[in-house]
């Protein structure tokens, strides 16, 4: 009851207090792709890459913000913050990175920040205006992490566009996701080739901003 | 080999507020029970308790969690109402220590929990001990 109460409120809030410039968090579970995303996105409009993609989960394992993106549409102008986020995880396995060719150390000392990195995403919840859920879309969409961050901005009132990301691939199933979580906006993209991202730029200016 | 699987009643559930219940989930966890909670953990409360493990993590003995949150919340005003006021989530969630849960997935008409048993003696020395035994 309170969370519906103080939901509606951040909404109205949201639509007099509608920001020049979106600070947009990049949120999903290990692997989906958020990087690569981020790396697209800021390619283009930046000419620079952000961020290290890798096959070894945890690769990204601090939060990584890409300030003043200014985007064009064929809508206008869009002004964006992003906020790259290590994957969310609720375990974390060191032997899974020796199976990568790492060492015990090495192994060790990626497990602990990855566990870090994970905490630092949820506390970064609080401080995100808007959130691009990048889900792999050749998995199984309905998993308890993926119902936990889409359960959690629903809870804030944070609005959200849920990116079926990997569609290149020949057993990518855009289609799951969007029947998974139907009350959400879904744009199916790659974010390695680029394929669709126009349309999801379109979807950030009409439904984010 | 034993699983012991723990079942915590709404009403034990309702006297604990968010941090007590997190803990007294992880405690149990930690003791490679699987517990199964006669509520749905509020999406908060499931970040919490995400946080929460993220810390306990150890490199030998504490992996993580698996669980899995069955949601039969009340959809209609009325039935919110009735929910706030009994102070009651309806649902379940399960919860267990990667060591011991390999996968829980949700099928069409059911959900399905697999779970790993550990028949060596090093893996029944390190159950011993988290019950502690010997």
């Amino acid at each position: 009851m309170l969370s519906e109460l103080r939901k509606s409120l951040q909404k109205l809030l949201r639509i007099f207090h509608r920001k020049k410039q979106i600070q947009l968090g990049f949120y999903g579970p290990v692997n989906a792709g958020k990087t690569t995303l981020a790396n697209r996105i800021s390619l283009d409009w930046l000419g620079r890459e952000v961020g290290t993609v890798s096959e070894i989960p945890h690769e990204t394992r601090e939060v990584q913000k890409i300030e003043n993106i200014v985007v064009t549409t064929n809508n206008g102008e869009l002004r964006m913050n992003i906020v790259d986020m290590p994957g969310i995880a609720t375990q974390v396995d060191y032997k899974s990175f020796k199976a990568f060719g790492m060492s015990e150390d090495e192994a060790k000392a990626r497990a602990r920040e990855a566990t870090k990195g994970v905490i630092e995403a949820i506390k970064w919840l609080d401080n995100v205006d808007a959130v691009l859920v990048v889900l792999d879309s050749t998995q199984d969409p309905y998993t308890q992490v993926n119902v936990t961050i889409i359960g959690n901005l629903e809870a804030r009132g944070i609005p959200m566009i849920i990116v079926a990301n990997k569609i290149d691939l020949p057993e990518a199933n855009p289609e799951s996701i969007a029947s998974a979580f139907p009350q959400h906006v879904v744009v199916p993209i790659s974010a390695a080739t680029g394929e669709n991202i126009e349309k999801l730029y379109e979807a950030i200016q009409k439904h984010l901003t | 080999m034993e699983i012991q699987l723990d079942f915590v009643s709404a009403e034990t559930l309702a006297r604990k507020g968010s941090a007590e219940k997190i803990s007294f989930i992880l405690d149990k966890i930690k003791k490679n029970v699987i517990v199964v909670l006669e509520e749905a953990l509020e999406p908060r409360e499931e970040a919490e308790l995400i946080e929460a493990t993220m810390r306990e993590i150890d490199a030998e003995e504490f992996h993580g969690i698996e669980f899995y949150r069955i949601d039969s919340r009340a959809r209609g005003l009325r039935e919110k109402i009735a929910e706030y006021i009994a102070g009651r989530r309806h649902g379940l969630t399960i919860v267990g220590p990667t060591r011991l849960i390999e996968a829980i997935k949700r099928e069409p008409d059911y959900i399905s929990m697999l779970a790993r048993i550990d028949v060596t003696e090093e893996g029944k020395k390190k159950i011993r001990r988290k019950k502690g035994g010997k």
